[in-house]
C-alpha cells in the first residue's frame, strides 16, 4: 500500500475539486498552482539553447501536471522508459531526448525516489544503442541506474487484451512503483506516427508477430502498463522514414515537450504536431475505443499550453 | 633412494613467460568484443604481426608485404640465435598443450627416453603443402597456424559455450524461480548471473554456425596431448615446422658435461618435444623448444644451454626429412590446389548466393589470399552477423571464412568494425560513409511466406527496420480478392535494388524464425563487378 501524504491529498483535493466543478459547468480559473491532465510547452528563446530548451520544458511540463510528487511517492523505484530504440546518436530523433530523460530522473530523486531505473528493450545491439543515444550517459550522470533488458529475463504474463492474451513482458519494469513513458514524436511506416503508446513495445519481446496488428497490441499492452504518466519528447521531430531515422533533412525542430497522465491524448497531440487527424491514426482511435483515453482532449481534458523562452 | 627434485629458475622463468603470453592471448580475445566504435583493441593483432609464417604466405601468395613485418623478422632473427622459443616461451598455442599435456601421467623412471619419430617431418610437410599451394595464390594457413587457429577456437567456441553454460544455467533457475522455504535461489543466482554478464563477459552471447566442427576439433588437438605431449607442436604445427627450418644451427646450444653423465634418461623423459637431449651429438635444435625441462631434470647439472659462435658447426642430429617426402608433399600441394579450385564457384564462374561477405571484403580470389580464418571479425562483430563459412557456402579453400548470417545477426548500419579489426586486410578499413555506399548483397522477398502476399495479412516489420535513406523497402497498397467478389486493399513491401546494400536486418527481423521471408544474397556486392544483375535506375553504371 502506498501512503499518501499531506501534500497528495491537498492534491487530490484541488483535483475532486476541479472535477466538481467541470460537473458543475462552472468555467474553471486558470489558475497555474492547479495541476492539470495535460501540458503542452514550447520553447520560443534561443533554439541553440538545446540543453536548456530540453530541461525547461520538462520541468515546466511536470510542474503544471502537479510535479513529480503527484506521482512518485517517498522511497519509490521508478522506472523511466524512455524510447532507445535504434543506433544513432540524438540529432537524429530516432531516440528520445537525452536531457528531457535526465531531466525526468532528476525529477524523481527529487521527490522521493529511492531508485531510479531508466532502460528500453532497443531494436539495435543493445550497448552501441544505449550509448550512442546519449541517454546511458545522461542517465548516470542524474543518478539512475542504466539498465540492461536482458532478453533472457523476460517472463510470459497474462496480458489479457483482446488480442493479446500472454505475452513475455520484463518484469523488472512491471515490478516498478511508476513506470515514466517518455517516448520522442516520429514518423512511423506502419503506423503513421510512433508516439506515448507504442512506446510500450519497448516493454516486451517477441514484438514481431505484432506488427501484423499493430493498432490492437499496441492498445493491449498499454492497458496492461495502466499508464499514469506520460512525456513527449517532440524537440526534434523525426518527421519521414521514421522509426528508424538516419537523415538530418527528415528531422524538424518543433521544441516541444508535452507531458500528461492521459496517453491516448498525448498521442492525439502528437499526431497533430505531425500533421495528421487522430482520428485517422488507428492506434489512437483503439485506445480511445478501449478507453485508455481521450482523443479531443481540448475539449474534454483541463490541456494547458505554454511557451517558454 | 630419495632424489630431491631439481629445480630451475629458467624452468620457472618460462612457464611465467608462456603463462602471461597465453593470458595476453585470451584477454586480447575478450576484449576484441568490448571496442565497437571504430578502434581496435590495442595489441590486437601483435600475435598475428609476430607469426613469420603468416608474413611469408601472405608474401608469397598475396604479393604483399604484411603490416607489421618487422615483429615477424623479430621472432625469425631470435629463431636463429636462439632456436625454437617462440614455441617454447611466446606461443600460447603452445603454452596451451604444454598445459594440458601436464595432466598426463608421468612417465616411469624406468621409461625409456623418447626418441625422435619419423612423424615429426609431419610438420615440415605440411609446411611444405601450404607453401607450394600459395605459391599459386591459394592458402590454408589460417585453417593450420596454430595463432588463427587458437584465436578463432576461442572466439567461436570457447568463449560462447562458456557464456552460454552460466546464462542458460541461471536462466532456468530464473524462469522456473525455485525457492526452499522463503529463500528465494534467484536471490544467489541472478546478482551471480549479472557480475558475469557485466563484469566478465560484458557482451551478448555469440552463438555461430559450424562452432561444432570447430569445437570438436578444439578438443581432438587437446586430447592428443594425452597420446603424446604437445602432439601438435611436435607433428603437425606448420609454424613449428617453419622454425624448426630456420633454427638448423643457433647459437644457444644444449650442452652436456659427459663426465658427469651417468646416462640415466632422465632428460629425456623429461623433453616434450623428442628432441634427443639424452642422446649422445644427436640432440636436435630443430625440434627443441628451449624449454629448459633436461636441464632441469639432471640431477647432476650436467645439462646446460650455452652460447657458442654461430659459426662453429653443432654437433647435433640433422633435420630428418627426406627429399622424397618433400617432392610428394609438393605434388600433393600442387594437387590440392586443384582439387580446391575444382567448383564453378571456387573458379568464379557464379557466385555462390549465400556467401554474403562483411563490408570491405576485397574481391573473392584477392580476400583468400589474405584472410586467415583466424575469426578477430567474427568475435568482434557486435550484432554476432559473421559466422564461419562452410564447404557449402564458400568452398573448400574458403572454409571458415568470414560470412554473413542474417538470420542471427545484420550487419549494423553504423558499425565498420570488422575492417578496422582485420589483422590481414581482407576486410578492408572503410569510413562509415564509405561502409554505408558498400552492398554486400541485396535482399529478396519470398512472396511464399511473406505475410502481406502469402497471407494477405498486414506486416511491416522489415520495412520498419530498414536502416538507409530513403528506405529500401516500400509499400505498394495493391487490391486483392479474397473471395465472393469481395476485394481488400493491402499493402506489400518490395526492394528497391537501388537503396538496398545488403545489410540483412530485413532478414534479421522477419517475423518468421526459421527461414525469414525476405533473405539476402551475394547479389549486387559491391567487391565483384560481374555479380551486379541490376542496372541502377539511374546514372552511371
Amino acid at each position: 500500500m502506498k501512503k499518501s501524504t499531506r501534500r497528495d491529498f491537498l492534491k487530490q483535493s484541488a483535483l475532486a475539486t476541479g472535477a466538481l466543478a467541470a460537473a458543475g459547468r462552472l468555467a474553471i480559473a486558470e489558475d497555474a498552482a492547479s495541476p492539470v491532465d495535460m501540458c503542452i510547452a514550447k520553447w520560443e528563446g534561443d533554439p541553440d539553447a538545446l540543453t536548456e530548451l530540453a530541461t525547461r520544458l520538462t520541468e515546466e511540463a511536470i510542474e503544471a501536471i502537479g510535479g513529480m510528487g503527484r506521482f512518485v511517492n517517498q522511497g519509490d523505484v521508478i522506472w523511466v522508459k524512455p524510447n532507445i530504440a535504434w543506433d544513432h546518436s540524438p540529432e537524429y530523433a530516432a531516440n528520445t531526448n537525452p536531457d528531457v530523460v535526465k531531466t525526468l530522473v532528476r525529477l524523481c530523486f527529487d521527490a522521493g525516489a529511492r531508485q531510479v531505473k531508466v532502460g528500453d528493450n532497443p531494436c539495435h545491439q543493445w550497448e552501441r544503442t544505449y550509448r550512442n543515444s546519449g541517454i546511458a550517459d545522461a542517465a548516470r550522470e542524474a543518478g539512475a541506474d542504466v539498465i540492461h533488458v536482458d532478453r533472457s529475463r523476460f517472463r510470459d504474463m497474462e496480458i489479457g487484451g483482446g488480442r493479446l492474451q500472454t505475452h513475455p513482458v520484463y518484469p523488472e519494469i512491471v515490478e516498478s512503483d511508476l513506470v515514466i513513458n517518455v517516448p520522442v514524436a516520429k514518423h512511423h511506416g506502419s503506423t503513421t506516427v510512433t508516439l506515448c503508446m507504442k512506446n510500450y513495445m519497448g516493454v516486451v519481446e517477441n514484438r514481431g508477430v505484432f506488427h501484423q496488428d499493430l493498432p490492437s497490441c499496441i492498445r493491449d499492452i498499454t492497458a496492461f502498463m495502466k499508464p499514469r504518466i506520460s512525456v513527449l519528447d517532440a524537440i526534434r521531430v523525426l518527421t519521414a522514414n521514421g522509426p528508424t531515422g538516419g537523415n538530418l533533412d527528415d528531422v524538424r525542430r518543433m521544441d516541444t515537450v508535452a507531458a500528461g497522465t492521459d496517453v491516448v491524448a498525448l498521442d492525439a497531440f502528437g499526431c497533430e504536431l505531425l500533421g495528421h487527424d487522430p482520428h485517422t491514426i488507428d492506434t489512437v482511435t483503439y485506445g480511445h475505443e478501449a478507453g485508455l483515453g481521450e482523443i479531443d482532449f481540448r475539449d474534454k481534458l483541463n490541456v494547458r499550453e505554454m511557451t517558454i523562452s | 633412494m630419495n632424489i630431491p627434485r631439481p629445480r630451475s629458475w629458467m624452468q620457472w622463468g618460462r612457464r611465467l613467460c608462456q603463462a602471461v603470453f597465453l593470458l595476453l592471448f585470451v584477454w586480447l580475445v575478450l576484449v576484441t568484443r568490448l571496442y565497437d566504435e571504430g578502434e581496435a583493441p590495442p595489441l590486437l593483432s601483435v600475435f598475428f604481426e609476430l607469426n613469420p609464417l603468416i608474413a611469408l604466405v601472405k608474401w608469397i601468395s598475396a604479393r604483399t608485404i604484411a603490416t607489421g613485418l618487422l615483429l615477424a623478422l623479430l621472432t625469425i632473427v631470435g629463431t636463429l640465435i636462439l632456436g625454437r622459443v617462440f614455441c617454447g616461451w611466446v606461443c600460447p598455442f603452445g603454452a596451451f598443450h604444454h598445459l594440458v599435456a601436464w595432466f598426463r601421467k608421468r612417465p616411469e623412471a624406468s621409461a625409456l627416453p623418447e626418441d625422435r619419430s619419423i612423424w615429426q617431418r609431419g610438420k615440415y610437410l605440411v609446411l611444405v603443402v601450404l607453401l607450394v599451394m600459395a605459391v599459386f595464390g591459394v592458402h590454408w594457413i589460417g585453417i593450420l597456424d596454430p595463432l588463427a587457429l587458437f584465436y578463432r577456437s576461442l572466439a567461436v567456441v570457447a568463449y560462447p559455450a562458456a557464456q552460454y553454460a552460466v546464462d542458460d544455467a541461471s536462466t532456468s533457475i530464473f524462469q522456473a524461480d525455485p525457492s526452499i522455504g522463503s529463500f528465494e535461489i534467484t536471490s544467489v543466482s541472478e546478482p551471480a548471473y549479472r557480475f558475469m554478464r557485466d563484469r566478465v563477459f560484458r557482451v551478448g552471447r555469440q552463438a555461430f554456425v559450424g562452432g561444432a566442427t570447430i569445437g570438436l576439433i578444439f578438443l581432438g588437438l587437446a586430447g592428443l596431448n594425452f597420446v603424446k605431449p604437445r602432439f601438435w607442436c611436435r607433428y603437425v604445427c606448420p609454424l613449428g615446422g617453419l622454425l624448426g627450418l630456420v633454427s638448423i644451427r643457433p647459437s644457444l646450444r644444449l650442452v652436456r658435461d659427459e663426465d658427469t653423465c651417468n646416462e640415466c634418461g632422465r632428460c629425456g623423459r623429461a623433453c616434450p618435444a623428442a628432441a634427443q637431449p639424452h642422446k649422445h651429438g644427436e640432440w636436435l635444435p630443430t625440434e627443441c623448444y628451449v624449454c629448459w625441462n633436461c636441464v632441469a631434470a639432471c640431477n647432476f647439472k650436467g645439462l646446460s644451454f650455452a652460447f657458442e659462435s654461430p659459426l662453429s658447426r653443432p654437433k647435433v642430429g640433422s633435420l630428418d626429412l627426406s627429399r622424397r617426402a618433400v617432392i610428394a608433399a609438393g605434388i600433393g600441394g600442387f594437387a590440392g590446389l586443384f582439387a580446391f579450385r575444382l567448383t564453378p564457384h571456387a573458379q568464379g564462374q557464379i557466385y555462390p548466393p549465400d556467401l554474403v561477405r562483411p563490408p570491405g571484403s576485397r574481391p573473392e580470389r584477392e580476400f583468400l589470399q589474405r584472410c586467415i580464418q583466424c575469426g578477430v571479425c567474427m568475435r568482434g562483430c557486435p550484432t554476432n552477423a559473421l559466422h564461419p563459412a562452410g564447404f557449402f557456402e564458400a568452398g573448400i579453400e574458403g572454409l571458415w571464412t568470414p560470412m554473413v548470417v542474417a538470420k542471427r545477426g545484420y550487419c549494423q548500419h553504423t558499425c565498420n568494425q570488422c575492417g578496422i579489426i582485420c589483422p590481414t586486410g581482407a576486410i578492408q578499413p572503410l569510413s562509415l560513409e564509405e561502409k554505408q555506399s558498400t552492398s554486400i548483397g541485396l535482399a529478396f522477398f519470398d512472396t511464399t511466406r511473406c505475410l502481406p502476399y502469402a497471407f494477405n495479412r498486414e506486416c511491416i516489420i522489415c520495412e520498419e527496420h530498414c536502416p538507409v535513406t530513403p528506405k529500401a523497402i516500400t509499400f505498394v497498397t495493391r487490391e486483392i480478392e479474397i473471395g465472393d467478389g469481395q476485394t481488400q486493399m493491402i499493402r506489400q513491401p518490395q526492394v528497391d535494388p537501388d537503396q538496398c546494400i545488403g545489410c540483412g536486418i530485413c532478414e534479421w527481423s522477419c517475423v518468421f524464425s526459421d527461414r525469414a521471408a525476405i533473405r539476402i544474397t551475394s547479389a549486387g556486392e559491391s567487391r565483384h563487378s560481374r555479380n551486379q544483375p541490376i542496372l541502377p535506375s539511374f546514372g552511371p553504371y
